[in-house]
C-alpha cells in the first residue's frame, strides 16, 4: 500500500503529560480518512507533528515517505491545512489572507478562488478581526480547497459552520477525493465522517484504538435486533452472542454480535417471526463502545445499541 | 411603569451592577495592579536613599545644579524652578530627576489598565457574556474607572510614604509628591477611556493612550527646556509644575489634572451610549478583496504586520530628534550665562558643550530606537501565542522565513528609526553647522552595532526561551538603566559593561573605538545565527 501518512509508535510529551502514546496511524494515497476522537485525545497534536511544528519524542512520522520535522517546508508544498481554531490577522482582509496563503504555495488559481468564495458565501473584503468563527474557518477552507495539493489536513474544519455550509464543505471534500487527493479529516461529528470517509481511525488518550473501513467496523460490531415473535423463544438470554436483551411478551429487543447473527436468526425462525428489524451499528455507536467507560464515569449510560 | 423600567428610563440603569463588576475586575487585575504599583513605588523607594547619600552636602548639590540647568538636561528632567532649590532641598533634586520618569511609568500603567478592563474585553467578546446579564451598558467603564482611581490613590499613598525620607520640604511635601502621580494616573485613565471608545480593537486604544503620553513628554520637555507655556499642555507637566519640595510648592496645578480627568470621563460616558456594542466610534472600513502583488512571502507578511509599529517608531524618533535638536541649538546662549567654574563641571573630556549635549541625545535616540526593534520581536512571539502564525507555519516556508523574518524586521525598524532620529537631531540642532551635522551623523551610526547586539540577543531569547518574554524587557530596561541612571546609582563597572551601549565611547564628546564596533557587530551576528539555530530546533506551539 502506498501510504501518504504513516506514524510508527509516535510519542509526544508535554512536560508530564503524554499527548501521543505510541500512536500508529496510516493513511493510503487517495483515501478520505476519518480521524475520530473527543477533545484532548491527541488529534491536533498528531496533525502538528505531521506538519513538522512539533518534534516527536519517540517513534517515527512520515509524510509522503519523508520526515516532516526535517523537510517541513518542502512537504508543505504538497499539502494544505485547516486548523481547528483559525486565527486571522486582524488588519488583513479575508481576500488578502487567501491570496497570501496561495502565493506562499506558488500561486493562486483565481477562477477557483472566486468560485469557492461564491460557494462558501464569504465576503473577502472584511478585515480579519470582524469575521465570526465560522467565517474565519471559511477563509482557511477557501485557501485550502483552492490550492493544488496532494493532501488536505483538516482539523475539525466544520465546528463553526452552519448546516448549509456543512453541506458545501462535504461537496468540496468529495470533489477533492474524486480528483485523487488524500484527505485526513479530524472530527467529532459522526455523520460528517460517515458521509465522507471510507476508512476511520479512532484515537483515545493518544493511542489509535481502532482503525479500518467503516464496513469492517460494522461487521465487527453488534447489530441491534428487534423482533415480534409468534411463539416465545427460550435460551436467548443465555446465548453468548446476545446482549442487552429486553423481552416484553412476544416482543424482543437486543444487540447481537455479528458472528452470532445466523445462529440467533435460526432460533427466532423456529419460534416463528411476525416482524423483524435489524440495524447495523452507526459510527456513533462504534465510537461510543470505545468510550463507554468514560461515559459511565461521567454518569451517562453506555450508548451501545440503546 | 415598573420600577425596573423606570430605573432604565432615568438612566441609572446604564450603571446597574457596577459594584459586582468592580469586584470581578479587581480580582482579575490584582496581579497586574500589584506588580505595577510595587514596581513604581519600589523603584522610588530604592532610589531615595541612593540620591540622599550621593548629594549630602549643599556644595555637592549646587555643583550638580550647574550641570542640570542646561536646556538639554531640563528637557529630560523638569522645570528650572527645582534646580534653583537644589542647594536647600534634596527633595527638589530628587523630584526634578524622577518625576518625569515615574509619572511616565504611571501613565503607561493606567493606559494598559483601562484598556484591558474595557476595550480588550469587548474585543474578545468576554464582556458579551456580562452584558447579557442585568448589567448596565456603562457599568464596565464605570467600574474600570473606579479601579483606576483606587489604584491611583494607593500608588500615590505608597509614593508619599517612599518620599517621607527626603529632606527639604514641609510636612505636606511627600503628600504632594504622591498626589502628583495620582493626578497623572487619573488623567491617563480618563484619556484612555476615550481612546477605548474610538477604536474597535485594544491595540489601537493602547496606541492612542501611549501617543498621548508621548505628546505629554514632548511638550513637558520642550516647555521645561525653555521655561515656557508648552509645559502647561502636558498632563505630566501639570504634576511637575507643583514645584514639590521647593519653596514655591503649590497644589493648584493638580486641579487642572482633576478637571481634565473629569471632563474626559464625561466624554467617554457620552460616547458609550452613542455606539453599538463591539463597535468603535470610528466605523471599520472595508478592505481590499485581493492582496497587493508584493504580499507573497513570509517576510513580506512580517513587514506588513509590523508596518504600523515601524511608522510609529519613525515618527516618534523624528519628533524626539527634532525636540532635542531645538535644545541643542540654544546650547551656546546657555553656556554664555555660566560662570567659569560651572563650565568646567560641564566640560567633558575637553570637548565643547554642544558636543557633549549631542552625545547624550544620540544615545537616548538609540535606546528609544532599539525599543521599537524589541517590540517587533515581541510581535513575532504574539503571532505564536494567539495562533495566527499557524497558517504560515503550515505553508511551504522554512523556520528562517517564519518566524525568522522577525529578525530582519526588528533590525530594520531599529536601524531606520535610529537614523531618522539622528537626522531629526542634526537637522534641527546643527543646521548651518556642517561640522556638528557630520559629527551627529557619525555618532548616530556608531550606535548601530550596539542596537544590533540588543536586537539579536532579544531574538535569540525568543528562539530559545519563547516563554520568557520578560527577558526581552529586562535586556532593554537594563540598557536604559545604564544610560540614564548608571552614574547616578553608582552601578559597578561590570554591571554597566553588560550593556552593549557602554562600549561605544561618548562620541562626539569623546572618541569612539572602531575595534569595539567591529567586536559588537560580530557578537550581533553570532547571536543572530544562534537564534536561527534555536528556531529550527524548537517546537512551534500555537493555541
Amino acid at each position: 500500500m502506498n501510504a501518504v501518512i504513516r506514524t510508527e509508535n509516535l510519542v509526544k510529551r508535554f512536560g508530564h503529560v503524554t499527548a501521543l502514546d505510541h500512536l500508529n496511524l496510516e493513511v493510503a494515497q487517495g483515501e478520505t480518512h476519518g480521524f475520530l476522537g473527543p477533545n484532548g485525545a491527541g488529534k491536533s497534536t498528531t496533525i502538528r507533528v505531521l506538519l513538522g511544528m512539533l518534534r516527536s519524542d519517540e517513534g517515527r512520522a512520515e509524510l509522503f515517505g519523508a520526515d516532516p520535522w526535517k523537510d517541513a517546508a518542502e512537504l508543505h508544498r504538497r499539502l494544505a491545512y485547516v486548523p481547528g481554531d483559525v486565527a486571522l490577522w486582524p488588519g488583513l482582509t479575508g481576500g488578502e489572507t487567501i491570496d497570501l496563503l496561495g502565493r506562499l504555495r506558488g500561486g493562486v488559481d483565481k477562477g477557483k478562488r472566486d468560485e469557492l468564495l461564491e460557494r462558501f458565501d464569504l465576503d473577502p473584503r472584511k478585515k480579519g478581526r470582524s469575521y465570526s468563527k465560522g467565517n474565519r474557518q471559511k477563509v482557511a477552507l477557501v485557501a485550502a480547497f483552492a490550492a493544488d495539493v496532494d493532501l488536505l489536513l483538516l482539523d475539525e474544519p466544520t465546528s463553526g459552520l452552519d448546516p448549509l455550509m456543512g453541506a458545501v464543505f462535504n461537496e468540496c471534500v468529495k470533489e477533492a477525493a474524486a480528483q485523487g487527493r488524500t484527505v485526513l479529516l479530524s472530527s467529532h461529528i459522526m455523520s460528517e465522517v460517515e458521509a465522507l470517509c471510507e476508512r476511520v481511525s479512532i484515537i483515545r488518550k493518544g493511542v489509535i484504538v481502532e482503525t479500518g473501513s467503516l464496513a469492517e467496523m460494522r461487521h465487527l460490531s453488534r447489530s441491534r435486533l428487534r423482533a415480534t415473535l409468534k411463539n416465545p423463544v427460550r435460551g436467548l438470554e443465555d446465548h453468548e452472542g446476545v446482549h442487552d436483551l429486553v423481552a416484553d411478551g412476544l416482543d424482543i429487543d437486543c444487540t447481537v454480535d455479528a458472528s452470532a447473527l445466523d445462529d440467533v436468526l435460526a432460533q427466532l425462525a423456529v419460534a416463528g417471526v411476525a416482524g423483524l428489524t435489524c440495524e447495523p451499528p452507526s459510527l456513533e455507536q462504534i465510537f461510543m463502545r470505545f468510550y463507554g467507560d468514560e461515559l459511565a464515569a461521567s454518569g451517562v449510560h453506555e450508548g451501545n445499541g440503546k | 411603569m415598573t420600577a425596573a423600567a423606570a430605573e432604565i428610563e432615568n438612566g441609572l440603569g446604564t450603571l446597574a451592577g457596577t459594584g459586582k463588576i468592580l469586584r470581578f475586575q479587581l480580582r482579575r487585575s490584582r496581579l497586574f495592579l500589584f506588580w505595577w504599583i510595587a514596581g513604581i513605588a519600589g523603584f522610588t523607594w530604592m532610589v531615595v536613599p541612593v540620591i540622599t547619600e550621593q548629594y549630602q552636602t549643599e556644595a555637592e548639590r549646587a555643583g550638580f545644579a550647574a550641570t542640570m540647568s542646561s536646556p538639554a538636561m531640563l528637557s529630560m528632567s523638569g522645570p528650572v524652578e527645582y534646580v534653583h532649590a537644589y542647594a536647600e532641598s534634596v527633595g527638589a533634586l530628587f523630584s526634578h530627576r524622577m518625576l518625569l520618569w515615574t509619572c511616565a511609568m504611571t501613565a503607561v500603567m493606567f493606559v494598559l489598565l483601562v484598556t484591558r478592563l474595557t476595550r480588550a474585553d469587548e474585543e474578545t467578546s468576554r464582556s458579551e457574556v456580562i452584558r447579557s446579564l442585568p448589567i448596565g451598558r456603562r457599568a464596565d467603564l464605570a467600574s474600570a474607572l473606579l479601579v483606576s482611581v483606587g489604584a491611583a490613590v494607593v500608588l500615590g499613598g505608597l509614593l508619599a510614604l517612599a518620599a517621607t525620607g527626603l529632606d527639604g520640604g514641609d510636612g505636606a511635601s511627600p503628600l504632594l509628591f504622591g498626589a502628583a502621580h495620582t493626578a497623572v494616573g487619573i488623567v491617563f485613565a480618563g484619556l484612555t477611556a476615550i481612546a477605548a471608545q474610538l477604536s474597535e480593537n485594544a491595540s489601537t486604544s493602547t496606541g492612542y493612550g501611549l501617543a498621548a503620553l508621548g505628546a505629554s513628554v514632548l511638550f513637558a520637555g520642550a516647555g521645561n527646556a525653555e521655561g515656557n507655556w508648552a509645559t502647561w499642555l502636558s498632563p505630566v507637566g501639570w504634576s511637575q509644575l507643583t514645584y514639590v519640595y521647593t519653596p514655591q510648592e503649590r497644589w493648584w496645578p493638580l486641579l487642572v489634572s482633576l478637571a481634565v480627568a473629569v471632563g474626559s470621563v464625561l466624554v467617554a460616558f457620552a460616547m458609550v451610549s452613542r455606539r453599538d456594542f463591539g463597535q468603535g466610534m470610528m466605523a471599520a472600513r472595508r478592505g481590499r478583496a485581493t492582496a497587493k502583488p508584493g504580499l507573497k512571502s513570509a517576510t513580506a507578511l512580517t513587514f506588513r504586520l509590523t508596518r504600523g509599529l515601524i511608522w510609529t517608531g519613525v515618527i516618534t524618533l523624528v519628533l524626539l530628534g527634532m525636540a532635542y535638536g531645538s535644545v541643542l541649538g540654544g546650547a551656546d546662549d546657555f553656556a554664555d550665562g555660566l560662570s567659569a567654574a560651572q563650565k568646567e563641571i560641564l566640560d567633558r573630556g575637553g570637548s565643547d558643550l554642544k558636543a557633549s549635549f549631542a552625545t547624550t541625545f544620540i544615545s537616548i535616540n538609540a535606546i528609544v530606537a532599539a525599543l521599537f526593534g524589541v517590540l517587533v520581536v515581541g510581535r513575532g512571539r504574539k503571532e505564536e501565542t494567539v495562533g495566527r502564525g499557524e497558517l504560515v507555519a503550515a505553508a511551504p516556508v522554512t523556520r528562517g522565513g517564519w518566524p525568522g523574518s522577525y529578525l530582519p524586521a526588528a533590525l530594520f525598524t531599529a536601524t531606520a528609526t535610529n537614523l531618522v532620529g539622528g537626522l531629526g537631531l542634526a537637522a534641527s540642532g546643527a543646521s548651518g553647522d556642517g561640522d556638528l551635522f557630520g559629527k551627529i551623523a557619525i555618532g548616530t551610526l556608531v550606535q548601530l552595532p550596539a542596537i544590533w547586539v540588543l536586537i539579536a540577543f532579544v531574538f535569540a531569547a525568543f528562539a530559545w526561551l519563547p516563554r520568557a518574554g520578560w527577558l526581552r524587557w529586562l535586556a532593554w530596561t537594563w540598557t536604559l538603566l545604564v544610560v540614564y541612571f548608571g552614574a547616578l546609582l553608582d552601578l559597578p563597572e561590570w554591571a554597566m559593561a553588560i550593556s552593549p551601549f557602554d562600549h561605544l565611547g561618548n562620541y562626539p564628546a569623546e572618541d569612539f573605538s572602531a575595534a569595539a564596533l567591529v567586536v559588537l557587530t560580530v557578537i550581533a551576528a553570532a547571536l543572530a545565527a544562534f537564534g536561527h539555530l534555536g528556531l529550527r530546533r524548537r517546537n512551534l506551539s500555537f493555541n
